[in-house]
């Protein structure tokens, strides 16, 4: 433990700590602008800077640990005045588009600028005019507001190990940009969003495809059907007042029908479907024998995409399942129509998705139109709801709570904890578990696939036979298991795993790319429980149990991998090059 | 010939009598039949300055100045012919400079490792690795008070002395040649002219830490410098002073040359590091510092190419020989590359404690065409500016920081009366703005934000209100930037706001520029009165800025004009204005 | 060549002896190649060659003198060491024939004079 004064307070904290979180204990959140809770500092922004009682010193609180006897000052005159010139510098080299931004009144830099009460703009603007590059049609990226807090390079390098962005040029002349100065779309970006999610400022963005589903609320001709994913339950509410991962999912079924769609269905349904569809899958490979092992998940579309690029030789491990929101879009354009007698051209199918990989999914491959229509037509992000919600000036806090559609609305609670790391695993092993023993498991919940950890490595036992499983989530761990499988194959042993669960966002779809700003572990956790707990209130708890999934099968999917299945609900992968041209 | 005589008329200028005085000696020796047996030389420079006709004797050395030509028959009677010395018209002149660190420059063949062996090369390893511990290594150090010569002044022995006490397998030694420094030189000399010393003070170094492997960064535009140092490496490796058991001892070092790549930022410790490791030269907060983390995270020593030459002559003479030279907190020598308005210009090796004014005028023959000193500036773009009033300062870490500037690697521009301050300033600016990483904002820019000012002040559209504002921006970039380069970008600034404020009001206020560089503040015009119509201003003029005619008389054009003062040159009248 | 041990090294340094009588040495560091120094080396060698003198040309660092490069340090017995500088491919031819053949030292062209202290 360390003994030091900060501000003439006594505090004691562990070796290690760094000045800004010691500073906590004496009641003093020191300000910060490019400081995440996720990320090493990278200390660019000069704003957290304390001084030294005996020498004046100043250095950076967020980077710098406390010692044995510091003794610090965290605000005198000096000091504001030094991190007032520096707001104002970084103010001086931004656009002032506030009005028109979309971080309008939920941005850090904006923030600063308040709090600081800077009123006038002593310096000369200087704002480099750098064209906006929405190539990939779900990350926007416009440089021009960047700040250089280098977060977004930190996350894609180190966090995500894609290595779409990185620093081009130096000095004041230093911008955001892929390698090589290309577009987006031309780079390794697997569109996973991470990089808006921890953007302070607007300078990275979620390509905004509100309008186009007003436009079709609007058009009479159109049926509008929606499902919301798993993690926008338990994090909407945080855009209205509420705590992260209160569970406000009938709220948000009826927010949707009052937004103007004709039917409101729940991905966890084809969660359901999918887990029904992979365990099977997963059975014929371990069971049967027939396929190879480990099988590896793929309703994350970033995972499948950096796959895709950088680990093509695992395509045979892939399943060939589609992620949950694809089959519900090809479901409602042929089963749903069908039920309802609706013509499916006119079926328009928006997804809520806590991600913006899922924009890109859409149009991935042909397979994406296997309803022979395209399966989604538009995927908003939960931030992209939430603003429709306030468009359209609906009391999210004092809206009844509904129903879904049941045709397609109702779910397990294997379903719903897909949005957790390893709820995926939890959800399949299950079913799996049943597939094969025709027995329920004795108790559902697998406390070992829960939780942060980056790699998590577990096994169960069906029967007598040990399962081994491994999950991974932020795709920087991914590598680790890879090379695992990799490295056993060359030494011809026995694979390390036999099932594989990744998720491209740490902690799942719960921290994804388009879910609402500020998102720390902490956040994560309490997103998590608020699943996890409703997966616990829940009476059926395996996707098998579901009432609804079996009357599509046996209405109309006729068995899992039957031919059907194949035709409406599975894809193929192929090797893509990391960068095009 | 017995004897020899040269002669220089050290005060030079117009009035140069060297060939009088040298024309009248051969007459009188001629008289007295001696001119087989003294050869009289006219020399170029005779390393005295300022003392009249200097005339020197060898192989008596007598050194005598003031001279007169009614001298020369006693110069030749009483002291040339008999060897004795004439007191009164002695010259007294000790050499100033002291060479430890350029010791061999200029004496070995650099890329021939049997020359440094010849001349005492590798004695200090021998001496080391058979006799001495690493601990008495360090307090030898110690005792010599051998500081960083890059700039920070560190004391070299505390560096090694943190470094050894961290526990890991893996330690390295790095040479930082990266010499970024406008006008800066020295280290490159160095590297060029007698590279194995450098070598020999990181095996050294590494000894002491226990590092098992060592780098040489070297900017890529130093090519002969890389060229030398690697034919060095490979010399020594052939020799057995490099490599497993080196000399036979249980002691081994391997070393390898890193390139850098155009960037000053990369001088600095922790962007270094970076760049050695493939990455985006990037600074990182310290601590950690490198001595507990460095390349890849294990233990490392950065020392500077001028402090690696320095420890062979330690630890071959003593530590307590090296701190009997200096003053109380700076020991040994410094070399300084002395550029700018100064006669000559080039490397000089003086102790510590050495004044400005000895470096520019005893040893650096006083100023370019005799103009008057204005200031001397140290330490590069992290120094300032030291105006003439404190140039009987004596040189040393301290000494230069209380003035605002830094002794920093040891760069020293002379500047005259035709330099302007605002001017330079700026330059420095524009380079910091230039080099800066641009990962912090304070610096990145704060930098840009001053530069922005004093650009107006030098196109007269500022206020006085400007002058503050750069106060406020360059008290942010000194207190928040992350390294060096943002701390002490606005050193030149605020030093030349110091000493020479009026110069800036000058700019501000009444939009002159006293020294006529600034080329929007003053403007070239045509003397009618005393304008002889020759036409040499307008025949000469490189943008054709000049209309007129010999019968009507020529006229300049302001907007045209581009300030190249080539007309003030040409014209043999004095009928160009520069108000 | 063989890895050395201490004595070796000692062996080796003695080996070399005293100083030479006769040699030049020319600055052949970044300030005299951009000066010039390549055509004075070359023109030196050539003249000695001429005129079959035994004398050693070598290759040397930047001696400090930068303002005054390309410079030649000449010992040659029977005649003061003296630097030349700003030597160009005419002076080294005079300097072989005046100072090396004939010990005469030029005028106007010695910026430094050195003395056996």
């Amino acid at each position: 433990m360390v003994k030091a004064v900060i501000n003439g307070i006594p505090i004691e904290v562990e070796e290690g700590v760094t000045i800004l979180d010691a500073a906590r204990k004496a009641q003093i959140n020191i300000p910060t602008l490019c400081k995440h809770p996720d990320l090493t500092s990278s200390a660019s922004c000069g704003i957290c800077v304390v001084k030294l009682k005996k020498n004046n010193r100043m250095f950076r609180a967020c980077c710098t640990p406390i010692e044995e006897g510091m003794e610090i000052i965290t605000h005198d005159p000096e000091i504001i005045e030094i991190r007032r010139t520096v707001v104002e510098l970084i103010l001086s080299n931004h656009p002032n588009d506030c009005l028109k931004c979309g971080r309008n009144n939920n941005c850090e830099l904006q923030k600063l600028v308040a709090d600081f009460g800077i009123r006038e703009e002593h310096f000369d603007k200087f704002v480099r005019d750098i064209p906006k590059d929405s190539s990939t049609g779900t990350i926007v990226l416009e440089a021009s507001k960047c700040i250089k807090c280098g977060r977004c390079v930190d996350v894609c390098q180190n966090m995500q190990d894609v290595w779409a962005l990185s620093f081009l040029e130096r000095g004041i002349h230093t911008r955001i940009s892929p390698a090589g100065d290309i577009k987006l779309a031309d780079s390794p970006c697997v569109r996973c969003g991470q990089c808006s999610e921890h953007c302070p400022t607007g300078a990275i963005f979620e390509f905004d495809e509100t309008s186009k589903v007003w436009e079709g609320l609007m058009d009479p001709e159109k049926y509008c059907v929606v499902q919301i994913a798993p993690a926008v339950r338990v994090s909407i509410g945080e855009s209205f007042g509420f705590q992260p991962g209160v569970n406000l999912t009938k709220k948000t079924y009826a927010l949707l029908r009052r937004l103007g769609f004709k039917a409101v269905f729940d991905t966890s349904f084809g969660a359901d479907v999918t887990i029904m569809e992979e365990a099977s899958e997963f059975v014929e490979r371990f069971v049967h024998k027939k396929g190879t092992l480990p099988l590896i998940t793929t309703c994350c579309p970033a995972w499948v995409d950096f796959m895709e690029k950088f680990h093509p030789d695992m395509i045979d491990h892939f399943s060939s399942c589609k992620s949950p929101h694809e089959i519900m879009g090809v479901l409602s354009k042929t089963y749903f129509a069908r039920e309802k007698k609706i013509d499916p051209e006119k079926v328009f199918m928006v997804s809520i998705m806590p991600c913006t990989a899922k924009k890109y999914e859409i149009t991935r491959t042909d397979e994406m139109f296997a309803s022979g229509y395209q399966d989604i037509d538009v995927v908003l992000t939960t931030r992209e709801l939430a603003r429709m919600v306030k468009q359209a000036g609906l009391d999210f806090a004092q809206l009844p709570e509904e129903e879904p559609d049941h045709v397609l609305g109702d779910y397990t609670g294997g379903g719903v904890i897909f949005g957790a790391t390893g709820g995926v695993m939890e959800a399949a092993l299950r079913t799996a578990y049943y597939l094969v023993t025709e027995k329920q498991f004795p108790k559902v919940e697998f406390e070992n696939v829960r939780g942060l950890k980056g790699v998590k490595e577990t096994s169960i036992k069906i029967d007598d036979t040990k399962v081994n499983i491994a999950i991974a989530h932020g795709l920087s761990n991914v590598e680790y298991v890879l090379n695992k499988i990799r490295e056993a194959k060359k030494n011809n042993q026995p694979m390390p795993y036999h099932f594989i669960e990744v998720m491209a966002c740490p902690g799942g779809c719960v921290g994804g790319g388009g879910q609402p700003y500020g998102v720390t572990d902490a956040i994560r956790t309490l997103r998590s429980k608020g699943l996890y707990a409703h997966d616990d209130a829940m009476k059926l708890r395996c996707s098998h149990d579901n009432p609804f999934v079996q009357k599509l099968y046996n209405e109309f999917l006729g068995k899992p991998l039957g031919k059907r299945s194949h035709e409406l609900l599975h894809t193929d992968y192929k090797a893509r090059p990391v960068y095009r041209k | 010939m017995e004897k020899t005589v040269f002669i220089k008329d050290t005060d030079g200028g117009t009035k140069d009598r060297t060939r009088e005085f040298y024309t009248e000696f051969i007459n009188q020796l001629r008289e007295r039949k001696l001119e087989d047996k003294i050869q009289v030389v006219r020399v170029a420079d005779v390393g005295v300055y300022n003392q009249g006709v200097v005339m020197r004797l060898l192989p008596d050395n007598f050194l005598y100045g003031q001279l007169e030509m009614a001298n020369i028959p006693a110069l030749i009677d009483e002291s040339v012919v008999p060897g004795k010395r004439i007191d009164h018209l002695t010259c007294h002149h000790i050499s100033k400079q002291m060479k430890i660190v350029l010791r061999n420059c200029g004496v070995i063949d650099p890329e021939d490792i049997e020359d440094y062996i010849a001349h005492d090369g590798y004695q200090a390893l021998a001496k080391v690795l058979t006799e001495y511990t690493p601990e008495k290594v360090i307090e030898e150090m110690k005792a010599s008070g051998l500081r960083g010569r890059g700039g920070a002044g560190y004391p070299t022995w505390l560096k090694w002395k943190f470094t050894r006490e961290v526990k890991s397998d893996e330690k390295y030694v790095i040479c930082n040649g990266d010499e970024g420094d406008p006008g800066a030189y020295m280290d490159r000399s160095v590297l060029e002219g007698d590279p194995h010393t450098v070598i020999e003070g990181m095996v050294i170094a590494a000894y002491v830490v226990g590092a098992t492997q060592g780098y040489f960064y070297i900017r890529a535009e130093y090519p002969l410098a890389v060229d030398r140092i690697q034919k060095a490496i490979a010399q020594a490796y052939d020799y057995g002073l490099l490599g497993k058991n080196i000399l036979g001892s249980s002691f081994s070092l391997d070393v390898d040359v890193r390139l850098g790549a155009g960037a000053f930022v990369c001088g600095e410790e922790t962007a270094l590091l970076a760049s050695v490791e493939g990455k985006r030269g990037y600074p990182h907060p310290r601590p950690p510092y490198p001595a507990v983390k460095g390349l890849w995270n294990h233990p490392t020593v950065i020392n500077n190419v001028e402090t690696l030459a320095n420890i062979s002559s330690i630890m071959l003479k003593g530590g307590k020989w090296f701190s009997g030279i200096g003053t109380e907190t700076s020991k040994g020598t410094k070399v300084f590359a002395v550029t700018g308005k100064v006669k000559n210009s080039g490397l000089v090796e003086v102790p510590m404690g050495t004044t400005l004014r000895e470096i520019v005028f005893d040893i650096g023959g006083g100023v370019l065409n005799d103009k008057k000193i204005k200031a001397v500036q140290t330490g590069g773009p992290s120094g300032g500016v030291i105006p003439e009033d404190f140039h009987n300062i004596p040189v040393g870490y301290e000494n230069l920081q209380k003035l605002g500037s830094i002794m920093g690697s040891g760069g020293m521009i002379v500047m005259d009366e035709t330099d302007c301050m605002v001017d330079i300033a700026k330059f420095y600016l524009r380079f910091c703005v230039d080099e800066s990483c641009g990962k912090c904002a304070p610096c990145r820019i704060g930098g840009t934000q001053l530069l922005n000012i004093l650009e107006k002040i030098s196109e007269g559209t500022a206020h006085l209100d400007d002058l503050k504002k750069m106060r406020k921006i360059s008290f942010a970039m000194q207190k928040a930037s992350l390294c060096g380069l943002g701390q002490t970008a606005s050193n030149p600034v605020l030093s030349t706001m110091s000493f020479f404020e009026e110069e800036y009001k000058t700019h501000v206020v009444d939009k002159k520029c006293p020294s006529r560089r600034c080329s929007r503040l003053f403007s070239y015009s045509i003397i009618q009165e005393k304008c002889v119509k020759c036409g040499a201003c307008y025949r000469n003029c490189p943008v054709n800025a000049i209309s007129g005619s010999r019968e009507s008389g020529y006229k300049i054009s302001e907007n045209a004009c581009i300030r190249c003062n080539r007309c003030f040159e040409v014209c043999k009248f004095n009928a160009i204005d520069r108000g | 060549m063989k890895k050395m041990t201490k004595e070796e090294l000692q062996k080796l340094k003695e080996g070399w002896g005293k100083e030479k009588k006769n040699w030049i040495r020319v600055g052949y560091s970044s300030c005299g190649i951009a000066a010039g120094a390549d055509e004075v080396y070359n023109t030196l060698r050539e003249e000695i060659s001429k005129r079959n003198i035994n004398i050693e040309i070598k290759k040397c660092g930047c001696v400090g003198m930068c303002y005054a490069e390309p410079l030649v340090e000449v010992n040659v017995e029977g005649a003061p060491r003296v630097y030349y500088g700003k030597v160009d491919k005419d002076i080294a031819a005079k300097i072989v024939e005046r100072h090396v053949s004939g010990k005469m030292l030029l005028n106007d062209r010695i910026y430094d004079v050195k003395v056996n202290s």
